[in-house]
């Protein structure tokens, strides 16, 4: 009874607390509710999301002011000042990518070319499950914050916790600019480093083929993909399957089945018509909405895509397929029961019809509180700028710079199209690893592209209603 | 006038004297300081969650159903108890919880229990071996076990996934039921804390002065009637405890359902926190309910405590019961097998997998053919992504690991040692003075910790210390204060678990002889319980090397063993996580056996051996 005493003073205490601290409601950053406009998807250059507008000089924070001073520099006059500001000094970077850690010794090797004495000791973490988001909010509270920079993934949530909140300011490196096409002032979207696609494969070992983006919602089908409430940018891939332009894709797809199979999905597809109504969904929204049912109901979740890809290349996962980052096959090792012969990218298949995965980019930002705001700026701009700025990334298949001129070198210097050839460079040992590159997965390939903005207009639309759905459970 | 003198000058010399009295007792200072300190380190974490759920975060769903980016609302309780989403966002998860804490108690004390027994009140063959291997599903990270019974049970036919084990080399396909879900959930964990039952109770049956017994054996009682009334009430605190213990920790387990398919208030702890934050924190709040309310449960049940004093100043002996001359080795040999599964394989199963070409790929095993095996993942060095390294040095080679690695050894000994102190001298000061109100207090506020989900915990000091004016995150301070709070229960239960049962005459002797309380300690009390404090010491030590679900929002994954660990599971790199799960089982043991060539105790011997 003494305890149980206690135990309500203590909830007591902690009810008055927080009651109180409800007073201080004015020292909450204010922010913009969630934009409600919705563009249309796009690559990652085209891609229009608004960042805090720049409208006056005066209104601008410190960062933002550095910013648009670099944003009017060459990487070389960038990487003065970065010499300039962090010789000697620590320099902390968070990212979604463990790669960032590969990237800065070639980014310090660079700055030593330029200056011999400059020296910068770095430290980079990749938290998990989401936690970049509480830490760099966490880390915004400093008037000086910890980290310089971040590579981030998951546009939704950067949009809503990160832009929108001044968190994180976007930096346009000039030469980047220039090889898009734009220019600084005019480009108000995020700077991508890379686009990623997770496409669909499936085991060949048996007889089942898939040459239907339908099929892999058919009727016993249960593809193995990352869990949606794990890895948030699956979410996504789900929302932006309802925008119109993909929605349309399914529904050409779903035309290209035969009578039978369209029988299959006919009612599913007509039961949704209200629901897409209901969430003010374009006219093809039924088919993206079905898709999404079918997809949710029916998939095996999985911890990460490396085991669904140990999976899919075993023998023994005979027609299983998955939907998974294209990347995970460069790790591969064959033996006698194990290979990368045993897969089949389903795109790549002749006659294959509807879309082949999903593209998603990883995004690069300068803290609006950033230490070394010059040197974060000049780090961006080496890796978007230079192949080998880019190389930790553009060493392996799968990950496409979104610099033009720096996918270009990449692949004169990596030969990812031609990955699967044998060293003869005319033999075909591994079909799947012969990665056809960007610009044939978003044409030919149908990949479906992250839109930041779009995925955080139906976040609690179509994310509400995804969450409805009852998940396939294995167990 | 003089009796009036008399009587005001009396009055404040009573309560300076008082005073005097009171300070003058090392076990009152020291419930006094621990009192203070605890109550900040327990009711701030309370109090962050608390307010968390009241909280707007912009990006989430209070902040799209009220409007706002920042400011306070009641939201989010609306929304989780009556939204379409609250059968799956909480009822089903919570029903799932409930069913996963009770079976892991109840399989945990049951094999755990029978176990303590059987090495300690009878004759058993081989109890040292027995009971150093048994401890080792403890030492192992909890989801390491669910890892390897998907390996063992997979199949493609009914997982949809590769095969395991059983299905690539008999063709033997578990029912789904057996391969995820609740089952395989609760006998994991279950077999994770049954070691821990086992610590407890064989305590408790390694000590207990079999005088009692044998007077009901000369009075004729049944056996059955002397366990129901004497064996089973004097082990009863230690069950009990087990049950608070184990209930808390598997209510709050996140990888074990997470891995083998099963929503519970952790998993969805973790897969709303996105989106649903202050949702999230709602539940975190229920799991401490249910945590407070198995406390208060266990409190009741122990109010006649005192009278299970089982050491006394006293001889006492201990008798063990007759196993049979052919049934000590039968039971024995079953005992062998059993753990051979639960203990041996995983780790014959860890190393095996560091030489797999590719994670899971089992080719050597039905071809024979020595090309399927490989040392990369221990020898690479440079950091090559072909041939299956996912740009990773092999594991001898491989920084990250081993930077990892001496952090986690910071951590455990940093917390064991502060835990281990703070959590002794609150168990003796507790049971110095046990009718207080305030010892129970401090008893209760070392406790909470315990009962709150370790998750929750986690983000609740990582709320604390993420302002403007302090900012932990990633540090060996901050996952040194939470492991340490957190820890506290495992020394102060088992100190006071100890202190209790021994009677005070034992003390009272030294205060006459006006020995000091330091030479009190060091002479007398804590080498009669040697045993039990060095679990104190032991269990945080253990527990924190492979802790994940406290760590897991607090740091980055190269930080400590147990979150590269995880990072390597999640990737299905498991050559790198059974690397690693072999190095942390042979520090344990390296620790285990110095502490015990120093010291003469530990865990398993400490216990039955």
């Amino acid at each position: 009874m003494k305890l149980k005493k206690l135990t309500a003073l203590l909830l007591a205490g902690s009810l008055m607390f927080s009651l109180a601290a409800c007073g201080n409601k004015a020292d909450a950053p204010a922010s913009n509710p969630p934009a409600e406009n919705s563009a249309p998807a796009s690559t990652p250059v085209d891609n229009k999301t608004p960042d805090p507008d720049p409208a006056d000089d005066a209104n601008l924070t410190e960062t933002q002011k550095i910013i648009k001073e670099a944003e009017g520099m060459t990487l070389e006059e960038l990487a003065k000042k970065a010499i300039e500001e962090s010789n000697g000094k620590m320099f902390y970077g968070v990212g979604n990518s463990s790669r960032g850690k590969s990237a800065l010794p070639l980014f310090i090797e660079y700055l030593q070319s330029i200056d011999s004495s400059y020296s910068m000791e770095f430290e980079w973490q990749q938290p998990k499950n989401n936690k970049i988001f509480d830490q760099l909010t966490a880390d915004s509270l400093k008037d000086t914050g910890t980290f310089a920079m971040t590579l981030i993934q998951d546009g939704n949530q950067i949009e809503s916790k990160m832009v929108q909140t001044g968190i994180l300011d976007t930096f346009v490196p000039k030469e980047w600019a220039e090889a898009n096409g734009v220019s600084a002032d005019s480009y108000d979207g995020y700077l991508a480093l890379q686009t990623l696609n997770k496409v669909f494969m499936y085991n060949n070992t048996g007889a089942k083929s898939y040459d239907n983006c339908w099929d892999f919602v058919a009727e016993g089908e249960h593809g193995l993909y990352m869990d949606i409430d794990s890895e948030i940018v699956g979410k996504n891939f789900l929302y932006m399957l309802t925008e119109d332009t993909y929605a349309g894709w399914l529904k050409d797809a779903f035309n290209a089945l035969s009578a039978d199979e369209q029988a299959y999905f006919q009612p599913t597809i007509k039961a949704m018509e209200s629901e897409a109504a209901d969430l003010g969904l374009g006219a093809d929204g039924a088919y993206a909405l079905a898709w999404i049912k079918l997809w949710v109901e029916s998939y095996n979740a999985q911890t990460d895509d490396g085991p669904i890809c140990n999976t899919l290349v075993d023998q023994s996962a005979t027609d299983q397929f998955g939907l998974l980052v294209y990347s995970k096959l460069r790790s591969v090792e064959e033996s006698s029961s194990v290979s990368v012969n045993n897969i089949n990218v389903a795109a790549y298949d002749d006659g294959y019809t509807g879309i082949g995965g999903y593209g998603y980019c990883h995004y690069l930002f300068v803290t609006d509180n950033s230490p070394l705001p010059w040197t974060a700026c000049a780090f961006i701009a080496y890796m978007t700028e230079t192949v080998d700025g880019f190389s930790a990334w553009g060493k392996d298949m799968g990950g496409y710079s979104s610099n033009p001129t720096v996918a270009a070198g990449t692949e004169e210097k990596y030969g990812h199209s031609k990955g699967g050839m044998s060293e003869d460079g005319a033999t075909v040992e591994f079909e799947a690893k012969n990665d056809r590159g960007y610009d044939w997965w978003t044409t030919d390939g149908k990949l479906v592209l992250e839109d930041p903005e779009y995925c955080a207009s139906v976040s609690f639309t179509v994310g509400s209603w995804i969450e409805m759905l009852t998940k396939y459970s294995a167990g | 006038m003089g009796q009036s003198t008399t009587l005001q000058a009396s009055q404040s010399t009573i309560l300076l004297n008082k005073i005097k009295t009171f300070f003058s007792k090392p076990h009152n200072v020291i419930l006094l300081l621990m009192g203070i300190v605890l109550t900040f380190s327990t009711v701030a974490p309370i109090v962050a969650i608390v307010e968390d759920t009241f909280k707007i975060h912009p990006g989430t769903i209070d902040a799209h159903l009220t409007g706002q980016a920042a400011g306070y609302t009641t939201v989010n309780y609306i929304d989780l108890f009556t939204s379409k989403l609250a059968k799956t966002n909480l009822w089903t998860p919570l029903l799932n919880t409930i069913w996963l804490a009770v079976g892991t108690c109840v399989v945990s004390i049951l094999f755990g229990g029978v176990f303590a027994f059987l090495v300690t009140r009878t004759n058993l063959a081989w109890r040292k071996y027995l009971s150093s291997i048994f401890i080792f599903p403890y030492i192992m990270p909890q989801w390491t076990l669910a890892v390897v019974w998907q390996n063992m049970f997979n199949s493609n036919a009914v997982t949809g996934t590769s095969n395991g084990l059983l299905a690539s080399l008999f063709g033997i396909e578990m029912p789904l039921w057996w391969c995820k879900g609740l089952f395989p959930s609760l006998v994991v964990l279950g077999l994770h804390y049954a070691p821990f039952a086992y610590i407890l109770i064989g305590g408790i049956f390694r000590n207990m002065d079999a005088n009692l017994e044998e007077a009901a054996t000369i009075l004729d009682t049944p056996r059955w009637k002397t366990m129901c009334k004497i064996t089973l009430p004097m082990v009863k605190p230690a069950i009990l405890s087990t049950i608070l213990l184990v209930f808390g920790s598997s209510m709050g387990s996140y990888p074990v359902p997470h891995y083998l398919g099963l929503t519970t208030l952790s998993t969805k702890y973790v897969s709303m926190n996105s989106k649903f934050t202050g949702e999230a924190s709602i539940l975190a709040i229920i799991m401490m309910v249910f945590g407070v309310a198995i406390m208060l449960l266990n409190q009741l049940s122990l109010t006649s405590r005192k009278s299970y004093t089982t050491v006394t100043g006293k001889a006492g002996q201990s008798s063990k019961f007759n196993l049979g001359r052919v049934g000590r080795y039968v039971i024995a040999l079953a005992l062998v097998v059993v753990t051979f599964f639960t203990s041996i394989f995983p780790i014959v199963s860890f190393a095996f997998e560091t030489f797999l070409p590719n994670p899971g790929d089992y080719s050597f095993l039905y071809t024979g053919d020595p090309s399927n095996l490989t040392t990369k993942w221990w020898v690479t060095d440079e950091n090559v992504s072909e041939n299956g390294m996912y740009g990773q040095k092999g594991i001898l080679h491989n920084e990250t690991i081993w930077r990892a690695f001496r952090g986690t050894m910071l951590v455990s000994v940093s917390c064991a040692l502060l835990a281990g102190s703070i959590g002794t001298l609150i168990g003796y000061a507790v049971a110095k003075s046990r009718r207080s109100k305030w010892a129970n207090y401090v008893n209760s506020v070392a406790f909470l910790p315990y009962l709150m989900p370790s998750i929750a915990v986690g983000v609740a000091f990582f709320i604390l210390f993420s302002n403007q004016y302090i900012n932990l995150f990633n540090t060996y301070t901050l996952l040194i204060i939470v492991g340490t709070v957190k820890y506290i229960p495992f020394a102060s239960r088992s100190s006071l678990n100890s202190m209790l049962q021994l009677s005070g005459e034992i003390e009272e002797a030294a205060i006459i002889q006006d020995i000091p309380w330091i030479k009190r300690m060091t002479r007398i009390i804590i080498p009669i319980q040697k045993s039990s404090i060095i679990s104190g010491f032991l269990l945080p030590f253990m527990t924190c090397l492979r802790e994940l679900s406290l760590f897991l929002l607090l740091c980055t994954q190269g930080f400590i063993l147990s979150t590269t660990l995880d990072y390597f599971d999640e990737m299905g790199l498991y050559a790198f996580s059974s690397g690693i799960n072999l190095i942390l089982i042979v520090t344990i043991l390296v620790c285990n056996t110095l502490v015990n060539k120093v010291t003469g105790a530990s865990l398993d011997k400490g216990i039955g051996g």
